[in-house]
């Protein structure tokens, strides 16, 4: 399967079970995980890339995350550090790979959309702000990921 | 004296114009304003009286202008303001004060405090006694335009974030467009999701909209700071910008000061009246449902309540539209205690949450808002101020209370009936 655009790639994460999309997110959030030096979110994204986590961890995993993500707001008036802001998103995107299951919705659609405003910020640091390939990556991955789900 | 207290003094007896005299002449010293001021109530410290942190502006006052006042001077009894005492009264003009206007709204005598507060302030500000935080903020507003530092960079990557997500375009600089949407900072750094749910909308309600290049960000550091100057420069950069793209309406953004800054105050800042007309965007949002444009599908069956931003709806007036809008989407919508009209700020506001020696009294101030949550216990909290949403975010992360916070905007645009052409809903 290919994925060409954000429509395809929606749809085809819509398509996936709660348990394969909390996989998934998990790649796409793995991939900006070295973005965040916060111990709760790589927490949350190694429980979420190991799998067959409990509903109970999850909220708990869920609930650090939380923590992690309004700890790095920036706050109205403060001059705005991209570089920390990264982080910030990397911290929405663990949240949405550890939702727990019954508030799931479309969790990986979320963590990629979060992954790639992580991308992005990263990018603003460097200066340039629209420069990175972050969706064409998670095409592929997803990409990938479905075709070992066939192959299995 | 010195130079910057005595520029100070001239400056603060100049703000004493015609309304300011007729206040401090017509205070009663009845006291009601303290219980109407969330730094008082929950410090119980008789310091935040409202009124109070007024004092040495009320001297100068009574010392320029009245009779008693002078014979008090001449005898030495009423002392002059000095530069340590405008110093002490830092933590009462800036660190406790929200600018929210609850005071102003249950003053017996028709007082507007907040009025007095930011005409205080510009005195403070001359004199050099302004928060470290917030004088950063108003440098970096002069130095780039932004108080946060958001530079056109970062707002085309946003652009394109937002583009990619919804697969609409986002327009930048289109003349003749009917909407100038503006962004305030904060929703730049932390909420994309704000512009993504403002793309999906306008395009639903087929209207035009474009952002400004040169006139994007909407937060006026200089009302928060009360300097009128810089006020006026930031205004000017977004009348220029909507005059030159010829845009018949500018939508300011979930930010409440940016809406006073540029809806009250903006023309009379600039001396004349705009050529555009202002909106919040809860009210471009609710004047889209009464004309049918804004067409949602399904109900949040959580129980739901909404915080007023004290701009919004105390000194804005804007209270019915962004009810309109819960009750299209919510099946369970539970107003606070108090809501509307005499809502209770979060804390944040008026450049406290700028201030970082403010933070301590800031979380104290919050257990006003957790009483009130505690009142209806909502599932979730929709707001229509980014500063509102994070200062609201830190006191219940604060007093670990899990409560899940979101921007009406959003909300509206996550009950869209049909998905942005050739594109997704946004996640």
């Amino acid at each position: 399967m290919s994925i060409h655009n954000d429509s395809e790639f929606k749809a085809a994460l819509e398509r996936l079970a709660p348990d394969r999309q909390r996989q998934v997110a998990a790649r796409f959030a793995r991939r900006v995980a070295d973005l965040s030096q916060d111990v709760r979110v790589k927490t949350a994204i190694e429980a979420a890339s190991r799998g067959g986590v409990s509903e109970a961890e999850l909220e708990v995993l869920h609930q650090a995350a939380n923590s992690a993500r309004v700890e790095s707001f920036t706050r109205c008036g403060m001059e705005a550090d991209w570089s920390d802001q990264t982080g910030h998103f990397v911290a929405k995107a663990a949240m949405a790979c550890v939702r727990p299951t019954a508030a799931a919705g479309n969790l990986a659609w979320d963590t990629a959309m979060h992954a790639r405003m992580a991308r992005t910020c990263q990018t603003i640091t460097e200066g340039t702000g629209t420069g990175n390939r972050e969706t064409e990556a998670q095409y592929r991955l997803l990409e990938d990921f479905l075709n070992q789900g066939v192959r299995t | 004296m010195n130079a910057s207290l005595d520029k100070g003094v001239r400056v603060l007896k100049e703000m004493i114009d015609a309304p300011i005299a007729s206040y401090f002449a017509s205070c009663v010293h009845c006291g009601l304003c303290a219980e109407a001021c969330l730094f008082y109530t929950e410090t119980g410290d008789p310091k935040y009286t409202p009124i109070h942190k007024l004092a040495p502006m009320r001297r100068l006052y009574e010392q320029e202008y009245t009779l008693l006042g002078r014979l008090k001077k001449w005898l030495g009894i009423s002392p002059p303001v000095t530069d340590s005492e405008l110093g002490a009264w830092q933590e009462l003009v800036y660190n406790s004060c929200t600018l929210c206007g609850r005071c102003s709204a249950v003053c017996p005598v028709g007082n507007d405090i907040v009025y007095m507060v930011r005409k205080f302030r510009e005195g403070m500000a001359v004199a050099g006694h302004a928060p470290a935080g917030v004088i950063e903020a108003t440098r970096r507003t002069i130095d780039l335009g932004s108080p946060m530092g958001v530079k056109l960079h970062a707002v085309k990557a946003q652009m394109k974030h937002v583009e990619e997500e919804t697969g609409i375009a986002v327009p930048l600089d289109v003349e003749g467009a009917e909407y100038m949407v503006q962004l305030s900072s904060m929703e730049i750094i932390n909420f994309p999701e704000y512009l993504s749910a403002v793309a999906r909308i306008m395009q639903q309600a087929g209207k035009t909209w474009t952002l400004c290049s040169t006139g994007f960000e909407a937060t006026n550091a200089g009302i928060q700071i009360g300097v009128s100057d810089l006020a006026r420069t930031i205004v000017m950069r977004i009348v220029e910008g909507a005059e030159r793209l010829k845009v018949k309406t500018v939508i300011s953004p979930e930010c409440g000061h940016a809406y006073t800054a540029i809806r009250w105050e903006g023309p009379n800042l600039i001396g004349r009246p705009f050529t555009f007309r202002v909106q919040h965007i809860v009210e471009v949002l609710d004047e889209f449902r009464a004309q049918g444009l804004l067409k949602t599908q399904g109900m949040e069956t959580d129980r739901l309540t909404f915080h007023d931003p004290c701009q919004l709806a105390r000194r804005g007036g804007v209270i019915e539209p962004q009810r309109n809008l819960m009750r299209m989407v919510a099946k369970h919508f539970v107003e606070l205690p108090e809501a509307g009209l005499m809502n209770w700020c979060c804390g944040g506001g008026g450049g406290v949450s700028a201030n970082e020696e403010a933070d301590a009294l800031r979380l104290t101030a919050f257990k006003r808002k957790q009483s009130q949550l505690e009142a209806v216990h909502p599932d979730r909290l929709v707001t229509a101020c980014a500063v509102c949403r994070t200062t609201i975010e830190e006191g219940l992360e604060h007093y670990q209370m899990k409560l899940p916070v979101i921007g009406l905007t959003e909300l509206i645009a996550a009950h869209l009936t049909a998905p942005a052409a050739g594109g997704p809903e946004g996640g």
